[in-house]
């Protein structure tokens, strides 16, 4: 470990304790200065001005899930791309360039062939576009 | 002196977080505290010079990983009734303090032989340690592009079946009506 | 080690000498503790600054604002209203703090301190100048995308937490926005760092040069149409207008942040301006040629050459050269953004997941290709270079 410079990442940590510092801090500060007066009308949820009605969350909309997973199957494309990319440069002065060329190709290809499956079956439309039994479900009264 | 800061910080944060985890009776805020964990692993790997894993690290699970995670609790349901219809707990308690400590002895002793048995392994092919300026991207871009090629255009395959996979199961089924 | 401000003010013999007079008055080598000091100052001289521009951002959006709607806009606080900002923030400090009963405390408290965590840890990585750099990480680019997607999670708490119905859809929509637009951002930086040949800030900065055409964004047309993917991407990241529908006042009331009162809808804020100028730094360092200065005024050589100064002032001055050139790219991206806000209409949510699924991410695939063909079949070689090289070798170009 002795040729390992952590130097580096010293101003990462610093930032980061700073980040703390500064919302901790404020909002300590503010503690000290600011009203303190809570009643039973201040603290319920905004709903226009009415009485909050059911439960916050009573929708199955699948179609976030559904964007959350492509997302992570793109992100993972993406982080393995990053050194490969970062070497192509130095691969092509060689003169590989042609090979890892294929190579990218090959990789972005096979994800373009899914995102062209997703986009078909209709997994990127974020407004159903099928009959009303799918409908998402309101919120059973208890 | 730094280094061990910054070892000492990560590894706290990974072991707290992991503990907090188990712990929790919230679902929410395991998830939160497991983000907490993975953070402390990204700076594990940046300890020992693995920066580009730390980096992914960051990005793959505390930047997807985690939100995937939190969608999903939100999707399922998971905070709302802590009871499901049959009158049995979601989310069942762990044990008790004897199954922790349990645990985390069988944990302790397994953790000891296994290192006991890598021990020579270690000692024989020493880790080689980048010097300051260098950096792990570029010889894990090379090897990606050069040794390992087979397995970065599998992953790729692997990746596509990843999605249509996820794609299938969260289609909702269409249903028939006369 | 990398250049960072304390390699650059290592070359000072200054430093040196304080290190080596600290070293034999503390009895160990005091160059780690001399970098944790002057990390430390520059740390908080940053953050100072961005929360400076921060607040400034909020002052010139009212003003713009106000320019284009034909309006004077905040005049009264401070000469042409520059303390507004200031004015502002003791506001909000001074608001009372209102936690709903139905809201879960841990989760509502910490999802204004996790943005501001990820956009501040953004902040080591950017380039404001070749010496100034906080952390010139061999890893930049990319562990600026992860710190990124940080501010995704912190919305989607901020919307959980609040146990409301137009914070929870608002923080749902906010967190698959940010999630989304990820992706083609990711790509266009991928097509950048095959013309670079490198994650390092620096290294993508000096592969560009100071006059417009060494710039990536002129490097081939790949890249010219990365940059809009880049920032039309970028900016709805940081959910700005025509992309604020996680906010969208006449919809969700307040989106995600409805039921947060005072400082912590302050530090939400902040979270967001400032991640809108590191956004615009990043697309200023990647498409834009960062901190380059013409003529390479940057490096201090020409000024040592001319008119004789000493090395260390010259490069100085030469940082200043540099800063200025950086911060001014960056506040004129930061103009369009502001000028973007108040010109186009909110997009709908499905308008939303439409653009960047079925004409970001395709346009940004496409790009990366075309760069990967374009390295390999003319060498790296500029668009620029190949046009007036070739003519100027006299080979007839067509």
């Amino acid at each position: 470990m002795s040729t390992l410079n952590l130097d580096v990442y010293m101003p990462v940590v610093i930032l980061i304790a700073l980040a703390l510092l500064v919302a901790g801090g404020s909002l300590f500060l503010g503690s000290l200065i600011r009203p303190q007066h809570p009643n039973k009308l201040k603290d319920t949820a905004y709903e226009c001005g009415e009485e909050p009605v059911g439960t916050a969350w009573a929708n199955f909309n699948v179609r976030f899930y559904v964007i959350a997973l492509i997302f992570i199957i793109f992100d993972v494309e993406s982080a393995l791309m990053f050194p490969v990319a970062a070497v192509f440069k130095r691969f092509n002065e060689i003169g590989l360039g042609g090979t890892l060329l294929m190579s990218i190709l090959t990789f972005t290809l096979v994800l373009v062939a899914g995102i062209v499956y997703c986009w078909k079956k209709g997994d990127l439309d974020w407004v159903k576009s099928f009959n009303q039994t799918n409908q998402p479900t309101i919120a059973r009264k208890e | 002196m730094f280094s061990n800061t910054l070892f000492l910080a990560s590894a706290l944060l990974t072991i707290g977080g992991a503990i907090a985890v188990v712990y929790s009776k919230n679902l929410m805020h395991a998830c939160i505290y497991l983000l907490a964990s993975l953070f402390g692993v990204a700076g594990l790997y940046a300890c020992i010079g693995a920066d580009f894993l730390a980096a992914t690290q960051l990005v793959v699970y505390a930047g997807g990983v985690v939100i995937l995670m939190l969608f999903a609790i939100m999707l399922t349901g998971g905070t709302s009734n802590k009871i499901n219809r049959y009158g049995l707990e979601k989310i069942p308690a762990m044990g008790n303090k004897k199954t922790f400590f349990t645990a985390g002895f069988a944990a302790l002793v397994s953790a000891m032989i296994i290192i006991k048995i890598l021990l020579p392994v270690f000692s024989v092919n020493k880790v080689t340690t980048l010097s300051a300026n260098e950096s792990s991207v570029e010889k894990i871009g090379t090897l990606l592009a050069t040794d390992h090629i087979l397995a970065f255009e599998i992953s790729s395959v692997l990746l596509l079946g990843a999605l249509i996979g996820a794609a299938v199961i969260s289609r909702p089924r269409k249903e028939i009506h006369d | 080690m990398n250049s960072t401000v304390v390699s650059y003010f290592s070359q000072s013999n200054e430093l040196t000498s304080l290190i080596a007079g600290l070293s034999k008055l503390l009895g160990f080598d005091a160059s780690s503790l001399v970098a944790f000091i002057i990390f430390a100052i520059f740390a908080g001289i940053i953050v100072a600054v961005m929360a400076t521009i921060g607040g400034l951002g909020t002052y010139a959006e009212r003003k713009i604002s106000a320019d284009l709607q034909a309006r004077i806009g905040p005049n009264r606080v401070g000469p042409f209203g520059l303390l507004q900002f200031l004015a502002d923030g003791v506001k909000m400090i001074l608001k009372e703090d209102i936690i709903t009963s139905n809201a879960d405390k841990f989760t509502f408290n910490l999802a204004p301190v996790l943005c501001l965590v990820g956009v501040f840890a953004t902040l080591a990585v950017v380039p404001y100048s070749s010496g100034f750099m906080l952390a010139d990480l061999n890893v930049g680019i990319f562990y600026l995308v992860g710190m990124a997607s940080l501010v995704g999670v912190g919305v989607f708490l901020g919307g959980y937490a609040s146990n409301s119905k137009w914070s929870m859809l608002g923080g749902m929509r906010g967190a698959s926005q940010i999630i989304s637009y990820e992706i083609p951002a990711t790509l266009s930086i991928i097509a950048i760092v095959l013309l670079a040949g490198g994650l390092s800030m620096k290294t993508l900065i000096n592969g560009q040069g100071g006059a417009p055409q060494d710039w990536y964004l002129f490097h081939n047309p790949f890249a010219f149409m990365g940059f809009f993917v880049y920032f039309i991407s970028a900016l709805a990241e940081t959910n700005r207008a025509p992309f604020d529908l996680p906010e969208a006042e006449s919809e969700l009331v307040s989106g995600y942040h409805t039921e947060y009162t005072g400082m912590k809808f302050g530090l939400f804020a902040l979270a967001e301006y400032i991640e809108v100028f590191v956004v615009c730094g990043v697309a200023v360092a990647l498409f834009l040629g960062g901190y380059k200065v013409p003529f390479d005024l940057g490096s201090g050589q020409i000024l040592v050459e001319k008119l004789g100064l000493d090395g260390m002032i010259a490069q100085n001055i030469g940082q200043f050269l540099e800063l200025g050139s950086f911060f001014t790219k960056t506040l004129i991206l930061y103009y369009v953004v502001i000028w973007v806000r108040w010109t186009l209409p909110r997009l709908r949510v499905d308008q939303l997941m439409t653009l960047c699924w079925k004409y970001l991410t395709p346009i940004a695939l496409f790009n990366l290709i075309g760069c990967a063909v374009w390295m390999y079949a003319f060498n790296g070689k500029s668009i620029f270079t190949l046009l007036f090289h070739a003519a100027a070798s006299g080979g007839g170009h067509h």
